[in-house]
């Protein structure tokens, strides 16, 4: 029952991307208007000894409560490796057609062979959904960073299909990678890790939705990222969810592991093929 | 989309509390911050390789009838799978399967399956791995051989060619690309070789073989991918190939891992001052001025 949201264009959501939620420093402004007026008052019953105290007291709380509610979201992508280089769309769709290419590199002269049965959907995915888990998020398309790692998306509400791997449904492990949280609470991925084998994963595509099933999950230390069983290839459409887990480095403000869910497609080919 | 996981927003009520309000305040402020530490939906999977590996099946006998294979897995209980009438140079899919052992049998096709089978063998599955279990050589001899697939990344940019062998026309086979690297030299029927890198691209494959015309096969190989170049008894005499993909992953593999998390959920992720911490000074301070002006207040009150 996916009748909820057709088919939204990709490029259009990926340009509603890059918009952080606007929470700037609390803004200095709002401390000083109760001093004022509260002083007003004190005025008014000529009592300077109470008006200073009062305001400088207000003022220093005022203060503490700027910094305390102050967010600094600007350098949120600081300390991502990925901000650099934010090559989260346009600059994919070269990589992305490699992977796609040639579905059927059948020499010449072969006999036809076994070829997959249901077709598959074209185009870029566009939504993943996980019922068990309430998962259901847009998909947009992420490249690399200037160091060749995969850029995570933007936005923490969306997760992004790496547009230089294969697709979702295609022979390969198509890669879907997002946040497990923001700096202020949960974010798209966030029960993600709750993942078990058997689970169903969902993914739109085109017209078409495509379903896999979780074979295995792991945690893995970012510093050995199993990355031959993340993006090595395999005999037919495999999809990998990632995202972050075990410890936070406050220092370097980062999470230390990540977590791959490892799936397959569901149901897979056939004997008989 | 709504979460279970706490959502910190203690601070924000904050803002607009009177005086009066502070240690309400702080008392709430305190919980929130409680809530903050702990973890919501942080907890991890537990560690656990990718548990499955991968199983095809091949007729690679050319004079050996249709044949039905089943594949059994660990457990009894289990129905097996069953391949149709699986006949000469047919490779079926991998199938993943999770890890253990297998049982393959090969009977006639048709065959019920309370015949004993033709022939037997088992496949012991683990992690990651894939295997082509294959009926091969002449149908006097016919034996089933379990091949080891190294279905693992070629090096950056480049693709891997391996040759399966199953013409009885070529005792002895050399693949070599036209203008290329040699793939394969001296293959035996019924064996396969070990996979060897090649550029990705369009190439032009010379088949040479002992006692039979030379054969050339077009083939267009993509970047990071793994094929098996089939070689099979043509209907008409002399050889002919299949190529086929036997694995396929992405051309530009990214290094590392990703960096997916603000650190929200992360007990104390926050960076800058210590939060909770702030805010409750504040409060404090706030009370304290509050407590103060009421105190003064009074006194003048009284002394008017």
């Amino acid at each position: 029952m996916a009748s909820t949201t057709p088919t939204e264009p990709a490029t259009s959501i990926e340009r509603t991307e890059p918009i952080e939620p606007p929470t700037g420093p609390a803004s200095p402004t709002e401390p000083p208007t109760e001093p004022t007026e509260r002083s007003g008052v004190l005025r008014r019953i000529s009592c300077p000894g109470i008006a200073a105290i009062t305001i400088m007291a207000c003022a220093a709380a005022g203060t503490l409560l700027g910094i305390a509610t102050y967010r600094p979201d600007a350098p949120t992508a600081a300390p991502a490796p990925s901000s650099p280089a934010r090559a989260d769309r346009g600059d994919t769709p070269a990589l992305a057609g490699a992977g796609p290419a040639g579905p059927a590199a059948v020499g010449p002269g072969a006999a036809g062979g076994a070829t997959p049965g249901p077709r598959t959907p074209a185009g870029n995915p566009t939504r993943i959904r996980v019922p068990r888990i309430g998962l259901d998020a847009v998909l947009v398309t992420l490249g690399l960073d200037r160091a060749g790692r995969l850029a995570p998306p933007a936005d923490f509400t969306l997760a992004g299909w790496y547009g230089g791997g294969p697709a979702p449904g295609d022979t390969g492990p198509a890669v879907i990678a997002g946040h497990l949280d923001s700096r202020d609470g949960p974010a798209v991925f966030a029960r993600v890790p709750q993942l078990r084998p058997g689970d169903r994963i969902e993914v739109q595509r085109g017209l078409g939705r495509l379903t896999f099933r979780v074979t295995a999950t792991g945690r893995y230390a970012k510093n050995r990222f199993p990355t031959d069983a993340v993006y090595g290839p395999t005999p037919g459409p495999e999809l990998r969810l990632v995202t972050c887990g075990g410890g936070f480095d406050r220092r370097e403000h980062r999470y230390r592991d990540n977590v791959v869910v490892f799936a397959v497609a569901d149901p897979p080919p056939g004997p008989g093929a | 989309m709504t979460f279970p996981a706490p959502r910190f927003s203690g601070t924000r009520r904050f803002h607009g509390t009177q005086v009066r309000g502070a240690l309400v305040t702080i008392i709430l402020l305190a919980t929130g911050g409680t809530a903050a530490a702990i973890p919501g939906g942080a907890a991890a999977a537990p560690a656990g390789a990718a548990s499955t590996g991968y199983v095809r099946l091949a007729h690679l006998s050319p004079d050996t009838p249709p044949v039905d294979v089943y594949l059994s897995g660990p457990g009894d209980g289990t129905t097996p799978r069953v391949f149709d009438a699986v006949g000469y140079g047919v490779l079926s899919d991998y199938l993943p399967l999770p890890t253990g052992r297998y049982a393959v049998a090969m009977r006639k096709a048709g065959a019920p399956a309370s015949q004993p089978p033709v022939l037997t063998t088992e496949v012991a599955v683990t992690s990651g791995a894939a295997y082509t279990v294959a009926g091969v050589g002449r149908y006097a001899d016919l034996g089933l051989r379990v091949l080891d697939d190294d279905l693992s990344a070629p090096a950056p940019g480049q693709a891997k060619v391996r040759v399966l062998h199953a013409s009885v026309r070529a005792p002895l086979l050399d693949v070599a690309a036209t203008d290329g690297p040699t793939i394969a030299t001296g293959v035996r029927f019924a064996t396969g070789t070990a996979y060897s890198q090649i550029a990705p691209g369009r190439w032009r494959l010379r088949l040479g073989a002992t006692g039979t015309a030379p054969t050339s096969v077009d083939v267009t190989l993509s970047p990071g991918t793994v094929y098996s170049l089939v070689v099979l008894d043509a209907e008409r005499g002399g050889l002919t190939t299949e190529l086929r993909t036997d694995a396929r992953g992405g051309s530009v593999v990214p290094s590392g891992g990703v960096e997916t998390g603000g650190g929200g959920l992360a007990s104390g992720g926050r960076s800058g001052p210590p939060y909770a911490l702030v805010v409750l000074a504040a409060g404090a301070i706030l009370a304290v001025s509050a407590a103060a002006g009421v105190v003064l207040l009074r006194r003048r009150a009284r002394r008017g």
